[in-house]
């Protein structure tokens, strides 16, 4: 089966430093979440990918937005991009980018769960027919998509890949497994627009390059940041590589 | 209607092969070929020994996992090179995008012809990303258009010249030919890998084809509500196939341990294969799509275990001595099934020879003790 090829090393640009691991779980209530997949193209599947992780057939991305008006850091908003992968034989998203708006949600996102984060901005604007992300990085837009014609949908009916970041931990480089649970109130299906993105200055691989929108949904409820429970060696197989943060 | 089908039950517990063919890398003609030629091997030796079955999937794109696109070129194949052991096309994927309806008419017809009579019809709508992605199918659209092509497919060949005015095609009067041997038409079946496409096979008098693991207790559930709901079934044609299959995997050795050690070994590359395959739910919202398929328990979000761990054991799995897989195919025939499909590979981890030799010891050592009357 395939796997990554590249160099742990070459995804930790922005890596976070955690001087430890979460152990109490952070409830985001009032949560609004789109998340929009995009095909990739093929020749960065394994390029884009450390050794422990193997790429999806199709290679594919996902942004996913949180805006969180309730949180111990105050009302913020998040932009992720994230490589869909596997991890052993489960669906992860890896994040390679991350833009949060508010300086201490930043903070604690990334000293508690690993998140790469930048302090930027992201306005998520929620319409009736369309909805509109945009990330700025240092003035300069990063990202710039639209998602289109909701249709509801079921509760239970959009699925997500459980999140892994990439950080300096105090056992050294690790992929953190974060556990984020949407107790999911309304969700709908949008199409997909094609995105303007400069993937690099977004944080992604130079070689992830979106070739194709999938689909898109919109989701409100509670989001629940679980404790973290399980890392990774990057560059080692989960079969073999998987620690407990118990441990 | 029901009262004037002719049901077609068999009690006895039969058993058949089941191909992906999937591929180890590189792709290299070579590879792709020597794949092809051992199961074609296996086919001839499944129907010396005494297997019901030989069945090949449709799959697209789905790289290492299963390069079983054309399973009717396959299929044709088996059905020149075998005389008795019968030719399961399963399943068809009754989607527009990847086969008009009247091909799939043509194309089973000519292997119900080529086979003297010995085809049987699965039909599938896909459940990966990957391929309903790469024909540029609307996945809330295939639960649709799956039901319009069972439907219509009896009446392609069962009847002179049709017309059809439908939701996924139409058609002038036109006579599709050629018609197949068996009358009025081979056997229907549908592959379940969805809780719930069992009650979809029993409504419509169409045989249940397992693709997906499930563990004694849910097959028991699911085999009973078929049984149950297609006594009542309001059938796709006058010919209702009144069968539910699971599949397993087979490796079968003298030595337990070496059984175990090898077929495990196959078990796990399959699990692996599967999980890296793009489910259409997890690329595409849709209440059309439930299932995550064979993921599905491991990505429940609340319990998003640990990704060091391997792929589950199958409860009654067929690998291990004949003794064990003899005690393992009892308690499955004793939920009611009336037939168990084997996975005798995946991506050539047990060499050809091997496999071949596992056919033989199950076919001495276990069939007999599921001949009628054993």
């Amino acid at each position: 089966m395939l796997s990554g090829t590249a160099p742990a090393e070459d995804l930790m640009a922005y890596a976070a430093t955690m001087a430890d691991f979460a152990t109490e779980a952070c409830a985001l209530p009032g949560a609004q979440v789109l998340q929009l997949m995009f095909e990739t193209a093929v020749s960065g599947r394994q390029t884009s990918l450390p050794a422990g992780l193997h790429p999806t057939n199709p290679p594919s991305m996902v942004v996913q937005a949180w805006h969180c008006p309730e949180s111990p850091w105050g009302t913020f908003s998040l932009a992720t991009a994230r490589v869909q992968c596997r991890s052993g034989l489960r669906p992860r998203g890896f994040v390679q980018g991350c833009v949060v708006d508010n300086a201490d949600a930043a903070a604690a996102l990334a000293a508690r769960w690993g998140f790469p984060t930048h302090v930027g901005v992201v306005t998520l604007d929620v319409g009736y027919h369309d909805t509109h992300l945009v990330v700025e990085v240092e003035g300069a837009r990063v990202l710039d998509v639209r998602a289109l014609d909701p249709i509801p949908l079921g509760n239970e009916d959009v699925a997500f890949s459980t999140t892994l970041t990439l950080a300096h931990t105090p056992r050294g480089a690790r992929l953190v497994q974060v556990d984020t649970d949407l107790a999911c109130e309304r969700a709908e299906r949008l199409v997909a627009c094609a995105p303007l993105i400069d993937a690099e200055a977004f944080g992604l691989h130079p070689s992830v390059v979106v070739t194709h929108p999938v689909s898109a949904s919109l989701s409100r409820g509670t989001l629940t940041l679980q404790p973290l429970r399980y890392v990774c060696r990057p560059d080692e197989l989960a079969f073999t590589g998987t620690e407990s943060t118990q441990d | 209607m029901p009262a004037r089908a002719l049901l077609v039950t068999l009690r006895v517990v039969k058993f058949g092969i089941f191909f992906e063919m999937s591929t180890p890398r590189p792709f290299t003609p070579e590879v792709e070929g020597a794949v092809l030629h051992n199961a074609l091997a296996q086919a001839r030796l499944a129907d010396q020994l005494g297997f019901d079955w030989v069945w090949a999937v449709e799959h697209h794109f789905l790289e290492e996992y299963s390069h079983c696109s054309a399973p009717e070129v396959v299929l044709a194949a088996v059905a020149t090179q075998t005389e008795r052991i019968r030719i399961g096309h399963g399943a068809v994927v009754c989607v527009p995008e990847m086969n008009h309806p009247v091909r799939v008419a043509e194309r089973c017809a000519t292997l119900d012809l080529l086979s003297h009579g010995r085809l049987e019809v699965g039909t599938a709508r896909s459940s990966t990303w990957t391929e309903l992605g790469g024909f540029g199918v609307d996945p809330d659209q295939t639960k649709k258009t799956w039901d319009e092509f069972v439907h219509v497919l009896p009446k392609l060949w069962a009847d002179g010249a049709t017309s059809y005015d439908g939701h996924s095609f139409s058609m002038p009067e036109r006579n599709v030919l050629p018609k197949p041997l068996q009358k009025p038409h081979p056997p229907m079946w549908v592959t379940v890998t969805s809780p719930g496409t069992e009650l979809d096979a029993a409504d419509r008098g169409l045989g249940c084809l397992g693709v997906a693991a499930a563990g004694y207790a849910e097959q028991e559930r699911r085999t009973k509500e078929y049984f149950r709901r297609i006594e009542q079934c309001d059938p796709v044609s006058s010919v209702v196939t009144k069968e539910v299959t699971t599949l397993n995997f087979l490796y079968c050795h003298e030595d337990a341990a070496v059984a175990a050690k090898t077929g495990m070994g196959m078990v796990g590359t399959f699990g692996l294969a599967n999980s890296h395959l793009m489910w259409t739910r997890e690329a595409y919202p849709t209440q059309a799509y439930q299932s995550l398929g064979n993921l599905a328990p491991k990505t429940d979000r609340s319990a998003t275990g640990s990704p060091g761990d391997r792929f589950g054991i199958p409860e009654g799995i067929c690998v291990g001595d004949p003794d064990i897989i003899v005690a393992a195919l009892k308690r499955w025939e004793a939920l009611g099934l009336t037939g168990i499909n084997f996975l005798l590979n995946c991506v050539e981890t047990i060499p050809q020879e091997q496999v071949l030799e596992s056919m033989r010891l199950f076919a001495r050592e276990v069939m007999p003790h599921f001949r009628k009357g054993a």
